[in-house]
């Protein structure tokens, strides 16, 4: 005979515990993580040079670069002057907390004010999984199309800013901007979305404006 | 893939608390999947069955309960399966819904073997 024994918990439990507690020593720390999604493509690694460019000389900067391989991206973000450590996955297609957390130890934390996760290139499982970050972005880029959040709903709903890259090449392209930002905020209406290309510079300095006040609201806190 | 790191996560949560409720023996693991999550349960038996070897789930059993995916419309309040109607009403054919199930992925019960009168 088998008797029944209710447990009734979320498999997300363990990692949202463990994002919870990381965020409040962030908190305490005064220390702010960005947690960067995207797909591959969208421009994260360009966007993050410019925003280094933007901020430079007024915090210092921190970057981790989850790929599932190579150490492209951290190389890129090193040469802008800006100290950074690649995160392999091994095949995972997101991070969670805990991997986070031995990033940023790896990472160093106590010369920095502002670190950054870019996140595995995928606009599905990173956005199940908190990661313990301060506030979370992500990037769609014009050539992925308009559509993006009537598919991927739940990465539009867990972020707090969206920046749409690759502007300058709109003309070339059937993406209705109004009609994403329609969709996007119909997901979450409180979503701050910032157009920028990263190529041109054009919003860049938005992005980083909104960056430097979520920072300052943070440690202020 | 993240079926993986969610079957190591369930089996760290499962193995936790028969330690704290001392249950030696586990018959079956049951889980409960919504339709709407994003955990695709085949992926998830497999990705259990090959993570257990060595602890002590290796001889437990996997069920899953799926979760019908279900909205209410916000037009005409009709409650229909979101994924066999492709998220419009059949009534009026509106998109505009509130979900209210099946984004669930639970560890809902285990099945243990019941103390004999031995």
């Amino acid at each position: 005979m088998l008797r029944t024994i209710e447990i009734k918990e979320s498999v997300f439990a363990d990692n949202n515990r463990e994002a919870a507690s990381l965020r409040a020593e962030l908190r305490e720390k005064g220390l702010f993580l960005l947690n960067l999604m995207s797909s591959p493509g969208s421009g994260k690694t360009t966007t993050l040079v410019r925003t280094l460019e933007a901020l430079r000389g007024e915090m210092r900067i921190g970057i981790m670069e989850a790929d599932i391989d190579s150490d492209v991206d951290a190389r890129t973000v090193q040469a802008a002057g800006a100290k950074a450590i690649q995160l392999h996955t091994g095949g995972m297609c997101h991070l969670t907390a805990g991997m986070t957390r031995q990033g940023l130890e790896a990472l160093g934390t106590e010369d920095i004010d502002l670190a950054i996760l870019e996140n595995v290139g995928n606009l599905v499982c990173p956005a199940e999984f908190d990661t313990g970050a301060s506030r979370s972005a992500m990037i769609l880029s014009v050539p992925e199309g308009d559509d993006k959040p009537l598919k991927y709903p739940l990465m539009f709903t867990v972020c707090d800013c969206l920046i749409v890259n690759k502007m300058d090449v709109l003309p070339y392209f059937d993406f209705d901007y109004d009609a994403m930002c329609e969709r996007a905020r119909k997901l979450n209406p409180g979503i701050e979305i910032i157009p920028i290309s990263a190529r041109t510079g054009e919003g860049v300095e938005k992005w980083a404006g909104w960056l430097r006040d979520q920072v300052r609201s943070w440690k202020e806190a | 893939m993240h079926e993986m790191t969610l079957a190591i996560s369930a089996i760290k949560s499962v193995i936790e608390f028969a330690g704290d409720n001392g249950i030696d023996e586990i018959d079956t693991v049951v889980l409960e999947i919504g339709e709407l999550s994003l955990v695709v349960p085949q992926y998830m038996e497999d990705a259990f069955y090959a993570a257990v070897p060595g602890t002590m789930l290796e001889h437990t059993k996997l069920r899953m309960d799926i979760v019908p995916g279900n909205g209410v419309c916000r037009e005409c309040g009709r409650v229909y399966n979101i994924i066999e109607h492709r998220g419009r009403c059949p009534r009026c054919g509106s998109e505009s819904k509130d979900i209210l199930s099946g984004e669930e992925f639970n560890i809902k019960e285990l099945l243990v073997p019941e103390d004999g009168p031995d």
